[in-house]
């Protein structure tokens, strides 16, 4: 039964208390004798003393200078994001395709286009499901090229994403042009690549220069697996105590994300409005086509785009490494034996069909007792917790936006809020610039990095975890959000501006309650992601799934990863569809 | 001669009667006004005569062609004759002019001729939707980006569209919905032209009853799905029409 959107919101304020008392309220934990102030102390002090030259004295002067190899590091990192997704956006716009309705006939064949929809759809869920980081994993083990790997465990998931995002896209656009199309005689297919794509274009664009960001961070984070990535070094640099290192090699990563998002913010600009051309009367058919307004800016970009990716699949090491003759099959089917559950794992090849009904036969009696030993421990421990840190996180995130954007909304936030003079004071319109490069630097920074540090700094608990979350998460909502009210009318706030009310009240009485569904909507989606990166934020020594994926990784035991890995799978199947359901009953309900 | 019949054709969406034992004729080149108030079933008899729906009962022919054998290849060759311009008008708002026009002729084309078209179109093509345009009084802005344009211009590129098309009839939905008083009359001034110099059946939806009866010599009046009155109406029956 659905109660409303003001339960919901009471729903969440119980659930947090829920997951207070199962993470405890540790929210330092540090060994006795040590001076966790001292470190933080330094840790920050790095941050106004960032390094330009090595802070290691042990090595050797031939060795490159620390800029360049963090050049090099940072080249790599945005070599594998772009391979990844120049791989990602057609497999997504191919897999997208065939989820969309848009090209279906009107027929009775829907049925069949139904039969091909579900099994994609349900890959992609499973695609996107699954962290990078733990892709990385299984393909490091199975394929050993770091390059390659990388790039297809980066890939993957974005792929689902994608696919997922891009199908939305092409379902929400308008019918009736597509329908014109149909009904001029056109086929279904023509309407969609003559309609419905080109409209769909912009935001698809603009959606698959967000995933890069996301993929450079994605990047990053893998350098945390020994990929070498600029994670590698800031890892490398903490573990050492080189904060300095720390410091310029953070710089370095949230500079290229926020050109990077900059660049995409121009691109989609440009896509949305288009150049208009006045004066045209007079002119012939051939003149009218040459003075065509075309966007130079477009062009160059397209240009530069299509040059860099092809540079990043030719230039630098070589994505696969040589192996020696069958070493590459026999390491995969190493990688997949180790992976079968253990009770039916065979020694013998894969492909010896025998051998393996003959393990089926001997240990089919134990797989379930085997399934119910990893559940009962630390299965069902480990993903309450996994559960229990998302929705902590996204809650906290939730909070501190929620109190930061009445500051950082453009509409509000300058001399004359809403269009109505106010003050001659720039405070407001420095607070909100102040607001906005808060969200635009909390979200620069992948959630694992910020993990490791604060794990680093808080001691191994939960809480330095949901706190990393919350700290990229409310960058991200503090966005979305303040889009969402400045995209509102502006009469009824106005109104109250005009009464002489001020403008927080405004936001209050009116603006809130205008945005509230939509807030909602982005907070579940927020919430979705939340839950994958709870599953490998473990990883870093905090009882989550993902710790247990990284102890069971030094032993070799894939089996048992790939259980914790569907474990975590099916709570963001789960979450995801829990998240579809609150939108789906929230669109329903006026904002 | 007929070239669009309706035979006692009723139409339901699930529990919903939209139209009702419809029965009429509209000859070549005629000029007809369907008016009425709204949820009436023009929108729904204006699918119908462009073959877009099949009656729940009933027979509809148009151009020749037979619906209740409806064959896939018939039926779109016959549409690729009709055109059709919705409320909304149906255009790509990010296509430039010139693409949304040649978009007409989809139905004359297959999936990689109509990327061929978006992309590269000929220049005996060019030509030809620049003359159209420009007959449209839009020619300047046949490279500009379609929604940069006015509404009233828009709505002179649809119609660029179905004349590129070569549509034999013209159905037009609503086509005064969102324009203002002083433009409405240029509107079905433009229509009427073409559909008289052309030889167009043109077939409009409408709610200005004064303007329906100044443009049109037919008009057929439906209340409730069902044809109350066809031809030129009495002021009594226009008041039944809209229970005045």
């Amino acid at each position: 039964m659905w109660l409303g959107r003001r339960w919901l919101v009471v729903a969440l304020g119980v659930v947090f208390f829920l997951c207070l008392a199962r993470l405890g309220t540790n929210f330092v934990t540090h060994t006795p004798g040590s001076d966790p102030w001292a470190s933080t102390i330094r840790f920050f002090s790095g941050a106004i003393s960032p390094s330009l030259v090595d802070q290691n004295p042990s090595l050797p002067a031939d060795a490159d200078p620390f800029l360049s190899r963090l050049g090099d590091d940072l080249l790599r990192t945005i070599r594998y994001a772009l391979i990844a997704t120049s791989l990602a956006v057609p497999g997504g716009l191919l897999l997208g395709f065939f989820v969309s309705e848009q090209w279906w006939p009107r027929n009775g064949a829907r049925v069949l286009f139904q039969l091909i929809r579900w099994p994609v759809r349900i890959s992609l869920s499973l695609m996107r499901s699954v962290h990078e980081l733990i892709w990385a994993i299984f393909f490091l083990s199975a394929f050993g090229d770091a390059p390659f790997s990388a790039c297809l465990a980066l890939a993957l998931p974005f792929t689902g994403t994608l696919a997922k995002v891009f199908s939305e896209l092409m379902d929400e656009q308008n019918r009736s042009p597509r329908g014109v199309i149909t009904a001029a005689g056109g086929s279904g297919a023509q309407g969609f690549v003559a309609t419905i794509f080109p409209m769909a274009l912009p935001d698809m664009v603009s959606y698959a220069l967000y995933r890069f960001e996301c993929a450079l961070r994605s990047s990053a984070v893998l350098g945390f697996i020994g990929v070498e990535t600029i994670g590698l070094s800031i890892n490398r640099s903490f573990e050492n105590g080189f904060y300095g290192e720390v410091w310029t090699a953070l710089y370095v990563l949230i500079t290229t994300v926020i050109l990077i998002e900059g660049l995409g913010h121009m691109i989609r600009q440009r896509m949305m409005s288009g150049k208009v051309r006045t004066r045209s009367s007079g002119l012939s058919e051939s003149e009218l086509r040459k003075a065509a307004p075309r966007d130079l800016f477009l062009r160059v970009n397209g240009v530069i785009w299509v040059v860099v990716i092809f540079m990043a699949f030719s230039i630098g090491e070589p994505l696969v490494t040589p192996m020696v003759e069958g070493q590459r099959s026999e390491r995969i089917s190493r990688f997949l034996t180790k992976l079968t559950p253990d009770p039916i794992a065979s020694e013998k090849s894969l492909l010896n069909w025998d051998a393996r009904k003959e393990a089926w036969s001997d240990g089919s009696d134990q797989f379930v007792p085997w399934l119910a030993d990893l559940w009962e421990y630390p299965g069902q421990e480990a993903l309450i917790n996994t559960l229990a840190m998302s929705v902590a996180a996204i809650i906290v995130a939730a909070c501190l936006a929620i109190l930061l954007i009445p500051w950082g909304i453009r509409t509000l936030a300058n001399r004359n809020p809403l269009g109505l003079a106010m003050s001659r004071s720039s405070l407001p319109g420095v607070m909100g610039s102040l607001v906005r490069g808060f969200f635009v630097l909390t979200r620069a920074v992948p959630e694992y990095l910020y993990a490791f540090l604060l794990v680093g700094l808080m001691g191994p608990s939960a809480w330095p975890l949901v706190l990393a979350l919350a700290l990229h998460n409310v960058g991200i909502l503090g966005r979305l959000w303040t889009e969402v009210v400045e995209n509102q009318r502006r009469t009824i706030p106005s109104t109250i501006l005009e009464v002489g009310g001020g403008r927080f009240q405004s936001y209050v009485a009116a603006l809130l309650p205008m945005s509230l569904n939509r807030f909602i909507l982005f907070f579940f989606y927020r919430w979705e992601s939340c839950v994958r990166e709870a599953t490998v934020l473990g990883m870093l020594g905090v009882s989550s799934l993902g710790y247990y994926i990284s102890i069971q990784q030094n032993f070799r035991e894939y089996d048992d990863i790939l259980f914790y890995t569907l474990l975590g799978a099916g709570l963001v199947v789960a979450g995801d569809l829990l998240s579809d359901f609150l939108r789906h009953r929230l669109r329903g309900e006026n904002s | 001669m007929s070239i669009l019949s309706v035979r006692d054709v009723s139409q339901n969406f699930g529990a919903t009667l939209a139209l009702s034992d419809v029965a009429l004729d509209i000859s070549a080149g005629e000029q007809v006004a369907v008016i009425g108030a709204s949820g009436c079933g023009k929108t729904t008899l204006l699918r119908l005569l462009g073959l877009q729906n099949l009656p729940s009962s009933g027979q509809l022919a148009a151009l020749g062609f037979d619906l209740s054998s409806p064959s896939r290849k018939g039926l779109r060759e016959v549409r690729s004759r009709i055109g059709m311009l919705p409320q909304d008008l149906g255009l790509v708002p990010n296509l430039r002019v010139v693409q949304n026009v040649v978009l007409g002729r989809s139905g004359k084309r297959n999936v990689l001729g109509t990327v061929r078209d978006l992309l590269w179109p000929s220049r005996v093509e060019r030509e030809k939707v620049f003359k159209i345009l420009d007959r449209m009084g839009v020619g300047g802005k046949m490279y500009d980006r379609t929604d940069s344009l006015s509404g009233g211009q828009q709505q002179r590129v649809a119609l660029a569209r179905t004349l590129y098309q070569g549509a034999e009839v013209l159905l037009a939905d609503e086509p005064l919905s969102s324009v203002d008083p002083a433009r409405a009359r240029d509107v079905l001034e433009l229509m009427a032209g073409l559909s008289a110099e052309q030889g167009i059946t043109l077939v409009v939806s409408l709610h200005q009853v004064a303007l329906a009866r100044e443009f049109f010599p037919r008009i057929i009046g439906l209340k409730k799905g069902k044809v109350l009155f066809d031809g030129k109406p009495t002021d009594e029956e226009i008041s039944t029409l809209y229970d005045l």
